[in-house]
């Protein structure tokens, strides 16, 4: 039998294993006393544990075989309008068989990457099936979901968790694993997870690997011999003025990593909001133009030959800030 | 001792393993075949359509070996009028079993050869001959699905239309690299590439190219590709180029669209290519880049509303490039040609650079030493210079050539090897493959490599698929309704059969996914540090 990563491994498996979020966690119980659910909609920080209070739901109200009731989608993989037509759709319309309760889940995971047309598909299939089907949507941000799809749901709002929460866990983890780990290792292990409580325990697990001491060293020696990440490394490039080598980073991205013309582009105006030698004035200026190519994307055929066109504005601020 | 055999015949498919591409379209021809068991289906020709040289007729032939077929070949364009086609084909479908004893199947090749004026009547008398058949009737066109219409209107709703699609680059050169290993020629891979790149999904004509090139050789390098007219159109292709981006007459730069060898798409990204090249000056840059992403809009637009948008896109892809250049002298190469030779450890003195039509060329004024030349030939090879054996120096042509779809087809194994392994990945731990990827796999691999008791643990894991109950699929649409059926039971065994493909689609995608594991899982533990 195999462990895994300890985020699953460690993952809660049912709500009265949840210790934080106290406040949630009640309402979700007394869904399951009641058998019944509305349409939920999560939102909030990533690894705060919205997908483990649900998944956990979806134990206590199933049982064990709770995953032949469940429809796990990820917005962010399939976002289109098609999903909801097909998979969604079709899905919802059957009714949960061999239970005691008679609708099944669907949770669409980072809710707040669906297209606009794809939410509006969503919105109909919400009402017309909510006998056989409850919908449970998971974002980062309620603005980016419509709202008639918020005035269906029940808005939960994850605060982010405490320190001495992501403490408690990591302890409680290296513990079972016999891990040796000091006072130092778990400040590192939170500076650098940002509050983000998968984040932290994957990095306890690669920390831990070589199975010597976790102290901060470790923790920092790790983050260096991991790439940073790609997107940011572009831009700096791009600012600096290497136009042609930031031209190269935006091809390994879309094409040997494959990610998304739309994640690129959000990534990008993330980071150049929080940028920390750009002025606000620039920034102001940027967002203009990473506004201008988000639309182009839309309207035009080569995404390489639009985000190239904002690496060229990129290194023009560039050039004048040096 | 073997008669020496043209390459195309020698690898000809030979059995249903030996198809690249175009799955689809085997399995309906297969499954018409099928359907000529008991009796004749309502449909007693299959029509099989689609540009050249990608397999319609081996596979035609093929499967008919396979089925028990003796097969008829009969060549439309030696049997052109309608009497001589009423008297071969007429012969050849009315007796639907040989003398042998064996059934019969009739192929109509190069129908497309049918057409035109001394034919008339051809596609007609084809068409009687459809209704009169016994023998199953396969027809092969070379055409696409535009011209159809008008040439083969008389047969089109009798007889099964089976698309053939061009077969995609990285298809093209795994088979290439096939050949090249059973014939034990090493072949470069830039080569096999670019000949797969230019044959534009056509299987035939890449294998014949590849026979020219090598045939009789021992290895072959990118050099030998001059042979087959690459180096016509790269000089063609730099002169429009120059053209573009020094011109300071808008006529003259937009008249390149027409004097062009490649396609406008393809000098769309050979301008692309080079503007950071050319123009040094960010201002200049930004103002040819903003022009080619307008041009790609109106080219979109054009598309999805009215060709007559084209023109703009036309427009600003020559004349916004030539007017963006005001400064820059264009040699944003040899900046960067300096900057290499800085970079690989040596002063200017050792290195001369001489400018000659084709190209810059990168002389050592000495021997620099094995691993000195090493060095330096690997960060020229990067922007694209070549050593030129014989004259002992590299050539960097002026512009380079597009890169982006040949990173593409380099990684189309990675990619997908990528993408199984991160879907795994996701689907295990709840999050987007985005994330997976992004963040939980720089991390996975870190310890993988580390600690060989954590890599087999998390082996095992990855492996492990989860398993679903699959029953909503059944509940999925379908594209048929009751009404395109004799009766509800025919019906129902229908949809049990659309079920029985679509669980078999996910085993196979499941299977996929498990052989890209491995093979990435394999890979990681060649890099970990423990098993060095």
């Amino acid at each position: 039998m195999s462990s895994g990563m300890w985020t699953e491994k460690y993952r809660p498996q049912a709500l009265d294993d949840i210790v934080n979020q106290r406040d949630i966690i009640s309402r979700l119980k007394t869904f399951v006393t009641e058998k019944n659910i509305p349409h939920l909609l999560l939102v909030g920080p990533a690894g705060v544990g919205k997908t483990t209070s649900i998944l956990a739901l979806a134990q206590d109200l199933y049982g064990p075989s709770y995953r032949n009731f469940v429809l796990e989608l990820n917005a962010s993989d399939e976002r289109g309008i098609n999903v909801i037509r097909d998979k969604v759709k079709n899905y919802a319309r059957t009714a949960a068989m061999a239970s005691s309760v008679s609708f099944k889940i669907i949770i669409m995971d980072e809710a707040d990457h669906l297209t606009g047309d794809a939410q509006h598909a969503l919105r109909r299939t919400m009402e017309v099936y909510t006998k056989t089907a409850r919908f449970c949507l998971i974002g980062n941000y309620s603005e980016n979901i419509i709202d008639p799809i918020q005035s269906r749901c029940s808005v939960f709002r994850y605060g982010s968790l405490d320190e001495a929460d992501i403490r408690d866990r990591l302890t409680l983890i290296s513990e079972k694993e016999n891990l040796q780990i000091v006072d130092e290792g778990l400040d590192a292990l939170f500076q650098a997870s940002g509050g983000d409580l998968r984040k932290a325990i994957n990095m306890l697990q690669a920390a831990s690997a070589n199975g010597e001491l976790v102290d901060d060293i470790s923790v920092y020696s790790l983050l260096g011999s991991i790439r940073p990440d790609r997107v940011q490394t572009m831009i700096q490039l791009a600012l600096d003025g290497k136009f042609l080598e930031s031209r190269e980073a935006l091809r390994g991205i879309l094409i040997n990593q494959g990610m998304a013309p739309e994640d690129i582009i959000r990534i990008t105006y993330r980071e150049i909001m929080r940028h920390k030698s750009l002025t606000e004035q620039k920034k102001v200026r940027l967002s203009d133009i990473i506004g201008e190519v988000d639309y182009r994307l839309t309207q035009g055929a080569r995404p390489e030959i639009q985000l190239s066109t904002l690496l060229g504005h990129l290194s023009l601020v560039g050039d004048e800030t040096r | 001792m073997t008669t020496p055999q043209l390459w195309t015949n020698r690898y000809r498919p030979k059995k249903r393993e030996d198809f690249v591409g175009n799955e689809q379209a085997v399995e309906e021809l297969e499954k018409w075949i099928k359907s000529w068991r008991k009796k004749p289906p309502k449909k007693r020709a299959a029509f099989l359509y689609g540009p050249p040289g990608i397999g319609k007729t081996s596979v035609a032939q093929v499967l008919a070996r396979e089925h028990d077929y003796r097969l008829v070949e009969i060549n439309a364009s030696d049997t052109r009028n309608k009497g001589s086609i009423e008297e071969t084909l007429g012969k050849a479908v009315k007796q639907n079993v040989t003398l042998f004893g064996q059934k019969r199947m009739v192929l109509l090749d190069e129908m497309d050869g049918l057409s035109g004026q001394q034919d008339r009547g051809g596609v007609s008398a084809v068409s009687k001959i459809i209704d009169q058949t016994t023998s199953p009737m396969i027809l092969i066109a070379n055409t696409i699905e535009e011209n159809m219409q008008d040439r083969f209107r008389a047969i089109l709703k009798k007889v099964k239309s089976i698309e053939f699609k061009p077969v995609s680059s990285a298809q093209i050169v795994s088979k290439l690299e096939f050949i090249s290993e059973d014939q034990g020629i090493p072949v470069h891979p830039d080569v096999l590439m670019e000949i797969a790149m230019k044959s534009n999904g056509d299987l035939r004509s890449a294998t014949n190219d590849l026979e020219t090139i090598a045939s009789g050789k021992k290895t072959v390098s990118p050099d030998d590709l001059t042979v087959i007219g690459r180096r016509d159109r790269l000089e063609s292709t730099h002169n429009i180029l120059n053209k573009i981006f020094t011109s300071r007459d808008f006529r003259e730069a937009r008249r390149t669209i027409n004097q062009s060898m490649i396609k406008y798409d393809d000098l769309y990204e050979w301008i692309y290519e080079n503007i950071p090249i050319v123009l040094d000056d960010p201002y200049e840059r930004l103002e040819a880049l903003e022009a080619l992403s307008r041009a790609d809009i109106y080219q979109k637009r054009a598309r999805t509303n009215d060709y007559r948008l084209l023109k703009y896109f036309f427009d600003l892809m020559t004349g916004g490039i030539a007017f963006a250049r005001k400064n820059s002298k264009g040699e944003g190469y040899r900046d960067q040609l300096n900057a290499a030779i800085m970079g690989a450890g040596f002063t200017p003195s050792l290195i001369s650079t001489i400018n000659v039509p084709e190209g810059i060329m990168v002389k050592p004024n000495r021997w620099l030493g094995k691993d000195k030349w090493a060095k330096l030939n690997t960060s020229l090879r990067g922007l694209g210079a070549r050593w030129v054996y014989g004259k002992n120096v590299w050539m960097l042509p002026y512009y380079r050539e597009p890169q982006a779809k040949w990173r593409f087809i380099r990684t189309y194994h990675a990619r997908r090897r990528m993408k199984s392994v991160t879907r795994r990945l996701a689907a295990k731990t709840h999050t987007s493959s985005a994330k997976a990827r992004n963040e939980i796999l720089p991390l996975l691999r870190h310890m993988i490599r580390r600690n060989e008791g954590i890599y087999d643990d998390l082996s095992t894991w990855m492996l492990d698929a989860p398993k679903k109950k699959l029953d909503h699929l059944r509940y999925m649409t379908f594209a048929k309704k009751p009404r395109d059926f004799v009766s509800l039971e025919n019906y129902s065994k229908y949809k049990q059969r659309e079920m029985k493909k679509r669980i078999d689609n996910i085993a196979k995608e499941t299977e996929t996914d498990l052989r890209n594991i491995e093979r990435w899982l394999a890979d990681e533990k060649k890099n970990a540090s423990w098993s060095k």
